[in-house]
This record gives structure tokens, sequence and C-alpha cells, in this order.
């Protein structure tokens, strides 16, 4: 609940900065070229494109998105960075780009390089295991495991996989960690009996709903919606989480009018009901979770640094 | 509601679906003029060089959804349009390969093989319609098996199937392709290397990108477009444009194919392909039936087990590759009869085994309302199983574009003869800006053109020194796929580095492997002695 009420509240930040923007005059200087980290078709290429084709239908803007995908995002970060920072040129990424990639990567730039501009929308990731297992907490698992069942636990990031071993660490249990490409990957491999629990976030909606798949454990630092009584990962000793959001990035120095336009026209479009990419963010991500401005810049900062104590743990 | 009455509903969605227009108080539904319509632009695509299915599917998904929206009542009419592309492009294929040597896909390759000298030797029009009624009759055959069994074989399939198991199978397939086509083990072992390593550029696990030379324009890695059509399109165009020019020089008018005897299929020569058909539509089954491996080796084991059958039942014969009929009808048949059976996977587990099945997932997942999975085929008996209807609805679909395929697609294939009468000099720079053209749709920078063009340069060598370049784009498909599942296994096995030889299935096909590259050295010294 605490998150819903969170991001309704920063839905309605959206809203009323989205008014302020709208009486400002920045409009771009062309068109805008939209750098995207996802895979094309996927739900976050997806959100993505409708964010693009609900600004260009509302402003008049035109965007030219395009494919810039691996590397946990690490290769859109250093295509964009030498960008012209002047708001032609945007990018969507993940907070852990910015966060724990950037810091594992050691490619030579920080989150200094790039303006973060706006989150559009947060994970409901989730521990997550095939309801056939029989699990019904994650304390099942934990006894699975000590019982001598050699546990595959499906992963989709390099975090994701120190999470999970860190998980495993504190419940007293070794998991097999198999890390895939993407959270779609790791309901397959779950569905399939190739993984018996993984990390999803969001994905798995429809399957919990279903009764088909359970959500053990929250991997956040809050219950998620769909499943409250799940316990979070601090709940099960863990002092780290997979909180995270999607996040449109330009490069560094971006001047403060263009940042604040294009923050505004996003978070309207994500937040105002009848809008597509808000259908799309209401369906596959549990509802718009806007967050700009100096709080963002706190956030990423914040993440940067936490993804220095997570690596040190996970290597211990 | 049984079995019976969900066969019902499914067709009564099909025909009873909203109404787009009516003839004489009947109304027709959209679903069926989207079937209709999705079945003649795919197989116009595919038809076209330098087109395929995919693409054309990639290009309408995004459009066809902005119409219908995101309403259930969408599924079909947008599902079945897909799925009429995907059966035309299937039929359609054949013909850029057979008239121009250029195929569209990777699985339309071998039908190069046998269907060009065919049109060389004036028989354009009737490989034309040994590869219709090859390709029509696997593609039925599947489907009949997908409706048949889509509920329990990938489930199946799924059990016996582990991480290490797969691991061993794609190296199995690959062992397969390197040693089995081209003649040379050796020469197949090379494009099949060169495939692999293209296919490692860019990509990993790491954050780091390898083999980039440190820029950014290799940090993404090479785009499947550019590799795939640059090797089998460009190549084959550049290798053209040479011999054009060098007929020029010898003030020799450019060759032209006339088309002469008899163009018409008798039933002797049904008769005569009917086994390679058999063959090939149940080979191509059971490899679409597995998650993920995909047409291209369904089509080149068809085409290896025709011809070996051929070689030892037929000797005296014309052999595979010089124009044998029964080449491209166990090439066609078995890539046809793929697309099927695919669906199995993709309906019971929601893993696709091709480009048109994600394509197909994407479809479902973008509109909602159907979940391919576990729970499409729950058969309850109280309260109507909407996603079930819904998969009989397509099946239904996937059965009427096979009797467009029958009709039409006959019709077609026989019209499309016509076009072996355009001079290459205005085909060949057609072909080229088509295919760069299809290229930038699909990847939206300068860089994939130069990619597209060195591949291009690097097919073109290929043909030149008579390797086949068919394992270098099976193993750029598969390399990608072979690591990850690879990577997958060994940390599923808790790092156990002989996880290819601890399970006996995964040791069976590793053992194969080995055995398949063998034997392939040995018969050239037999055949010597």
């Amino acid at each position: 609940m605490r998150a819903l009420l969170k991001s309704a509240a920063a839905a309605l930040t959206g809203l009323a900065l989205a008014g302020a923007a709208a009486a400002s005059d920045w409009t771009p200087p062309g068109p805008i070229k939209l750098m995207i980290a996802f895979a094309a078709g996927g739900g976050a290429d997806t959100q993505a494109r409708l964010i693009a084709e609900d600004l260009e239908a509302k402003l008049g803007w035109s965007f030219i998105p395009e494919q810039v995908t691996g590397k946990g995002g690490m290769n859109l970060a250093m295509a964009i960075k030498d960008m012209p920072n002047d708001g032609s040129v945007i990018g969507m990424v993940v907070t852990e780009t910015l966060g724990y990639n950037m810091a594992a990567a050691e490619a030579g730039v920080t989150p200094a390089d790039y303006t973060p501009i706006v989150t559009t929308a947060g994970f409901q990731m989730g521990v997550v295991a095939q309801s056939a297992k029989g699990w019904t907490s994650f304390a099942d698992v934990v006894a699975a495991a000590k019982d001598g069942a050699e546990l595959r636990f499906g992963t989709m990031s390099p975090k994701l996989t120190d999470l999970a071993y860190l998980l495993g660490k504190a419940q007293g249990v070794e998991f097999n960690i198999v890390q895939v490409r993407g959270g779609r990957a790791v309901m397959n491999g779950v569905n399939a009996g190739d993984m018996d629990l993984g990390f999803m976030a969001g994905i798995q909606t429809k399957g919990v709903a279903a009764g088909e798949l359970v959500n053990l454990a929250s991997a956040l630092s809050v219950p998620l919606n769909q499943t409250p009584e799940a316990p979070t990962l601090a709940d099960l000793g863990v002092d780290f989480n997979a909180d995270g959001y999607f996040l449109f990035i330009g490069p560094a120095g971006m001047p403060e009018d263009a940042r604040d336009a294009l923050a505004a026209a996003i978070a309207e479009a994500v937040s105002t009901e009848g809008m597509k990419s808000n259908g799309v963010i209401a369906k596959a991500f549990g509802g718009p979770a806007v967050i700009m401005g100096d709080e963002l810049s706190a956030l990423v900062a914040g993440d940067y640094e936490a993804a220095g104590a997570l690596l040190q743990a996970a290597s211990e | 509601m049984g079995v019976l009455d969900y066969i019902w509903l499914g067709i009564l969605a099909v025909f009873q679906g909203p109404e787009i227009f009516s003839v004489a108080g009947f109304g027709i539904s959209v679903t069926l003029v989207m079937i209709l319509s999705g079945f003649l632009m795919g197989i116009l695509v595919g038809a076209t060089p330098g087109l395929a299915g995919p693409m054309a599917m990639a290009i309408s998904l995004p459009i066809l959804i902005s119409i219908f929206g995101f309403t259930p009542d969408a599924l079909l009419p947008v599902m079945g349009f897909l799925i009429g592309v995907m059966k035309g492009a299937t039929v359609g294929g054949a013909v850029p390969a057979i008239l121009f040597n250029t195929p569209g896909t990777p699985d339309a390759y071998m039908t190069t093989l046998d269907g060009h000298p065919m049109a060389k030797a004036g028989q354009a029009r009737k490989a034309l319609k040994i590869a219709h009624v090859s390709s029509a009759s696997g593609d039925t055959f599947s489907d009949v098996v997908l409706i048949l069994c889509a509920p329990f074989l990938a489930v199946l399939v799924e059990a016996y199937l582990d991480l290490p198991e797969k691991t061993a199978l794609l190296i199995l397939s690959l062992a397969f392709i390197a040693s089995v086509i081209g003649g040379s083990v050796g020469k197949g072992l090379i494009s099949m290397g060169l495939g692999l390593f293209v296919a490692y550029v860019g990509t990993g696990e790491d954050f780091y990108p390898r083999l980039s030379l440190g820029t950014q324009t290799l940090a993404q890695g090479f785009p499947v477009a550019t590799a795939i059509l640059g090797v089998l399109i460009l190549g084959e165009v550049f290798k053209a444009l040479e011999d054009l020019w060098w007929d020029r020089r010898a003030a020799r008018p450019p060759a032209e194919l006339v088309q002469s005897g008899d163009q018409r299929l008798h039933w002797a020569d049904i008769r005569r392909i009917a086994p390679y058909i058999g063959r090939s539509a149940v080979i191509g089954t059971a490899i679409g039936a597995l998650p993920g491996i995909g047409s291209t080796l369904a089509a080149t084991l068809g085409y290896a087990s025709g011809a070996r059958v051929h070689a030892r039942t037929r000797p005296g014969e014309r052999p595979f590759g010089q124009g044998a009929p029964e080449g491209i009808a166990a090439t066609e048949a078995a890539n046809s009869s793929v697309s099927g059976a695919n669906l199995i996977p993709v309906l019971s587990l929601g893993i696709p085994g091709n480009a048109a099945a994600v394509f197909l997932i994407l479809a479902a997942e973008s509109i909602g309302g159907f979940n391919p999975g576990p729970s499409v085929f729950k058969f309850t008996a109280d309260a109507v199983n909407p996603e079930l209807v819904v998969a009989f609805g397509l099946f239904t679909a996937m059965m009427l574009a096979n009797l467009l395929n029958w009709t039409i697609g006959g019709v077609f294939m026989r019209v499309a003869g016509v076009m072996i009468r355009i001079p290459k000099h205005i085909l060949l720079p057609v072909v080229l800006l088509l295919t760069l053209t299809a290229i930038y749709v699909q990847e939206a920078r300068m860089s994939a053109m130069w990619f597209a063009v060195g591949f291009g340069v690097l097919g073109y060598g290929m043909r030149r020194l008579g390797i086949s370049p068919l394992p270098f784009v099976i193993a750029f498909i598969l390399g990608g796929k072979l690591e990850d599942t690879a990577r997958q296994a060994f940390a599923a096995t808790g790092g156990d580095v002989w996880f290819l030889f601890t399970s006996p299935v995964a040791a069976v096909f590793i053992a194969l492997a080995v055995a398949v590259v063998v034997l392939s050295l040995r018969r050239p010294l037999e055949a010597k002695a």
C-alpha cells in the first residue's frame, strides 16, 4: 500500500509539474533521438515508444526511436555520453544502469557524466516459483534446500545474481544461480522447469493472479502490491534490495529548462489516464512512479554509492 | 464443455467475429479478411528478393495494434494476419531462391541448390510448382500434428531436455550442419567457426564488450539482419554482378534463361517426390516441436537425409545439388513443416522457436487476453476457458491459410515464373537496393549498411572459394543461444565442468556430434580408395 501511495503521490507531483511545463516555452531544437536500452518489442521498449507517441500527439515534438541494447544499459550509456546535451538526445535505461552496472563495469564513467531526467515506473520485483512446487512461503524453499534439494535460482542481471547469492547466504543455503537475459527468460525457465525459482520484475503478475505462480518474497525495500504478506529481502536478512525504476537520461550538462520540460512532459504522459503509455505502464508495471529533479539526482547518486557496498558484500 | 465444444467455439470465433462488411446479407468477419490480406502480403513479400516474412511481421505488428487496439476482440484479426503472412511467406520464399539464387531467409538456402539449376536448365515453372506442392503439404501436415498434439508434446519434450541436454543438442546441430553441407568437412568447419566468431563480437555477459577493438560501433555486436542478408543475398548479388561484367567483357550476351520443355507437374512427378515430402515433413515437424531450434536446421536435415536416400536408391538419376526435383521437395517440405509444429512450444510453454513465433508471442502479449503458456490447454468443464477458444480460433485460421496456400498459392506460383524474364542488369540493382532498405528499416544506423556490405564481400569470397555460407549463417544464429545455454547449464549444475557428459541424453548427443564429423571425414577417403 505504501508503494502505491508513494507512486500516486509521485504521479500527482508529476501532474502539477506538467502544468508548469506547459507554461515553459522550451521546445526541442529538432527531432529528438530516443535511445532505448531494451530489446525491440518487449514491455520496456513498448513503454518507451508509446511515451514518444504520446508526446508527438500532444506536443507535436517528433522522436526517432533507436535500439541501443546490451550490457545492462551500459552500451547506451557509453553511446549517449558524447551526444549533444541540448535535449535533442535522450535515452531510456533503468536506475540499475547508472548504479550497480556503472560501478561494476569500470568503464571510466560515473553518474556525473549524465543528466537524469525522470523515472516512469518501478519494478514489482519478487522471488517467484511455480505453485506446482508446493511452496507457499520462502521458508519452504529454505527447508527444501536444507533437505538436500539442489535449487536453481534464475536471475536477469549481475546485481540480482549478487542478491540471490546473499539471500542464500543469509538463510544458510546455497543456490545454483542461473543468470539469463531478461525477466521473460526467467519466467520461461521457471515455467519449463529449468529453474526452481527466480526474480521477476512484474511479469509474474498475471501468473500469480491465475494461481500458477507464487510470490515467495519481495525483492524490494517494501512489500509487493500483489502479495503484501510475502517477506522483504530485509526481513530475510539481506541488507540490500532490488528497488529500481525505468529512467530517462541525457548527456551531462543538459540545460535546466530542457531537462525540466522533458521531465514534465514525460511525467504527464505516463500519469494521465487515457494516454497510451499510461495504459501500458498500468498494465505491465503496476502504475506510474514518477521521480524527478533533486530527488532523482539524490536517488541516482545514492544507488551508485550503494553499489560498491553490494559488490563488496557479494565478494566476501 | 467438451473438446468438441471448444473446437466449435474456436471456429465460430473466426467466422462470426466482428463484421467488416456483408455480402448478400452474410456478414464477413474481419478475421477472415485479415487472414486473406496477411496471406497475400506474405506471399508477395516472400517472393520479393531481399524481403522475408519475419520482417513484414515486424513492420505490420505495431500498425495492426494501433488499428485494432488492445481489446481481446483484436486477438484473432491481428494474429490471423500474422499467421497469413507467415504461411504466405513460407510458400513465396521459394520464388527468389529458385529464380534468382537469392534466398530471402536462411531456410530457403537449400532450395537454391536444386531449384536454381532447374531454372537454369529451363524448368523454372516446374521447379516452382514442386516447391509449392511440397511446401503446402509439409505445412498442412505440421498443422495437423500441432492441432492433435500441442497440449502434450511440448511438455513431454521439456521434461526430457534440461539445460545440459539443450546445450549438447545445439552442439550436435552445429556439428551436423558443418560436416554435411557443402561437401567438405574442413570448409564447413571454417564457415561455422567464422559464424561463431562473428556472433561473439560485442556480446556476452560481462559489462565490458568483448572483441570490440574499443570502438562503440562494435560494442553492440553485429545485427542479425546485416550478417544474414549480407552473406546470403549481397554475396550472391556481388558474384552475379561480377559474372555479368565478365560476360560483357567477353562480348557475350548475358545468358538468358530460356524456358522450355514440359513445365507441367504430372502425377508421376508427384508420386516420385512424395516420399521425400513425407520424410521431410516428419523431420521438420519433429524439429519444430523442439523449443528454440528453428527451420533452417530442419531444411538442412530434410535435404541431407533426402540426398542420402536419393543417392542410395536411385543412383542412376540426377543427384541432389544439380537440379533434382526431389531436392527442392525435401527442402521445402522440411522448412514449411516447422511453422506449425513450432507453435507447439509457443502455445503450451510460451517459448518461441523461430522469428515468426516471436512475433506471434509479441502480438499476444501486447494485446492481452491470451498468454501462451501451460494454462492455455486447460479443458475446463464448468466455465469457458477463453484462451482455449482463442487457441482453436488460431488453429482454424491456420487451416484457412493452408487452404489459401493450396489454391491462391498455386496460382501465384504459376504466375511468378514470369519474373525470370527480368534482365539481370535490372534485377540485381533492385535486389541490392531492396536488401539494403530492408536492413536499414530494422537497424536504423549507418554502420549497419557498412556491416552488410562487409558481410556481402565475405559471402562473395566464400562463394568464390567454394565454401558454403550456410554453416556460417546457422552458427551466427545459434552462437548466442549456445553460449547462453552452456553458461546456464554450467551454473544450474552447480559449476560442474562435465555437465555435457553426466546425463546420458547429453552424452549421447555429444558422441553423435563427434561421430558425424569423423564419419564425414572418412567418407571421401573411402571413395578415393
